[in-house]
């Protein structure tokens, strides 16, 4: 029985070195985008370590902000490339997942995860983003709070209003962080302002909205 | 003789199970790519369409999936021009109102970090991500 076993295994080795395979670098990447990037691109480097080619069936990102290319359909047996995975950085914020599905005609391992992780840098962070006030609502200021990010040094920001509907004061609280009071003239009608925040030096702009909203609806 | 070829059965078994046990143990502490979602932030369609008029459909998809076709009314927030069209939402938003977020239910992720951005960056309550997406929707809808 032993013998059987042996012979058993010993097949099994012989076929899969004869077999197709490629061999990855990596099939997780994490990629560090400048605040100003508008695409992040990550490179999955692969090796046919077999001796025979090996045929891409298909190359499949796992959401459409995420493209990804094949050099080639065809691997040769001791052929490398890669496959170029963008990711489009668009509004997007934080920690970003995307990932690749790869099926090849590999005798095992016919299917492949790459997973290419994204940090994008937040320089300023906004919170929260809408203020608004019911119709007939008192028109006290609220306030918004910003902050920069740990990687960023923003001494002064300068907001602007869409609208003069409403009137913003900076208030400037060090370590990079700052309030904002926003402020309608009255609530009587259905207004909406866009509040741009831009920190100094720099061309990157952050929205905020300050709205007048009618009253809830009835349940 | 039987004995000895369950033994060779199992053996065999757990060798090709050693590998995945290994991988999710050593793999234990990395991220998924799917943010996870309480149940209670979950809508089925049954439950959007009890909610009647005040509910506001939110598409996350991109443009050109939203400019194919969409739940009628719906209005379209992706993360691609998030800072573009936020404001054209907030307008349609008024307290009191429910709001259902969808997206493709093949693998995407998209109607959970929109519901995730409108819950957490501008406080909105009574954010629901739509339970099986757009394709949930569609089979609804037929």
């Amino acid at each position: 029985m032993k013998t059987h076993i042996i012979a058993f295994a010993l097949s099994i080795i012989i076929s899969l070195s004869a077999r197709a395979e490629l061999k990855w670098e990596q099939t997780a990447l994490e990629l560090h985008p400048t605040a100003n990037d508008k695409q992040a691109i990550g490179h999955f480097k692969y090796q046919n370590t077999g001796k025979t080619p090996v045929h891409f069936k298909s190359v499949h990102a796992s959401c459409g902000c995420t493209t990804a290319q094949t050099q080639k359909d065809e691997v040769p047996a001791g052929g490398s490339g890669e496959i170029t995975a963008t990711f489009n950085i668009g509004d997007r914020t934080g920690t970003q997942v995307k990932t690749v599905t790869v099926e090849t005609d590999e005798a095992t391992n016919q299917k492949t995860v790459l997973t290419l992780k994204t940090i994008i840098p937040q320089q300023l962070e906004l919170n929260p983003t809408f203020v608004f006030w019911k119709q007939g609502d008192k028109p006290d200021p609220k306030t918004i709070t910003v902050k920069a990010g740990k990687e960023f040094t923003v001494k002064h920001i300068k907001v602007t209003s869409s609208s003069p509907d409403f009137q913003t004061k900076v208030e400037e609280k060090g370590n990079g962080e700052f309030q904002i009071d926003v402020q309608p003239q009255e609530t009587k009608n259905i207004v909406a302002s866009t509040l741009t925040i831009q920190p100094e030096d720099s061309q990157k702009v952050f929205y905020a909205t300050a709205r007048i909203t009618n009253a809830p609806t009835v349940q | 003789m039987r004995s000895s070829l369950v033994r060779q059965v199992l053996i065999l078994a757990a060798l090709a199970l050693a590998p995945g046990v290994g991988g999710a143990v050593y793999f234990r502490h990395k991220i998924s790519w799917r943010s996870s979602i309480l149940p209670s932030e979950l809508a089925t369609v049954d439950q959007a369409h009890a909610w009647g008029g005040n509910v506001i459909w939110v598409d996350a998809r991109p443009d050109d999936e939203f400019a194919s076709d969409h739940v009628p009314g719906a209005i379209s927030l992706n993360e691609d021009r998030w800072n573009e069209l936020l404001p054209e939402f907030l307008a349609a938003w008024s307290p009191g109102k429910r709001i259902v977020v969808y997206c493709s239910s093949l693998s995407c992720n998209a109607s959970r970090e929109v519901a995730r951005r409108l819950r957490k960056e501008a406080q909105l309550p009574d954010v629901f991500v739509l339970e099986g997406g757009w394709e949930a929707w569609l089979k609804k809808k037929k």
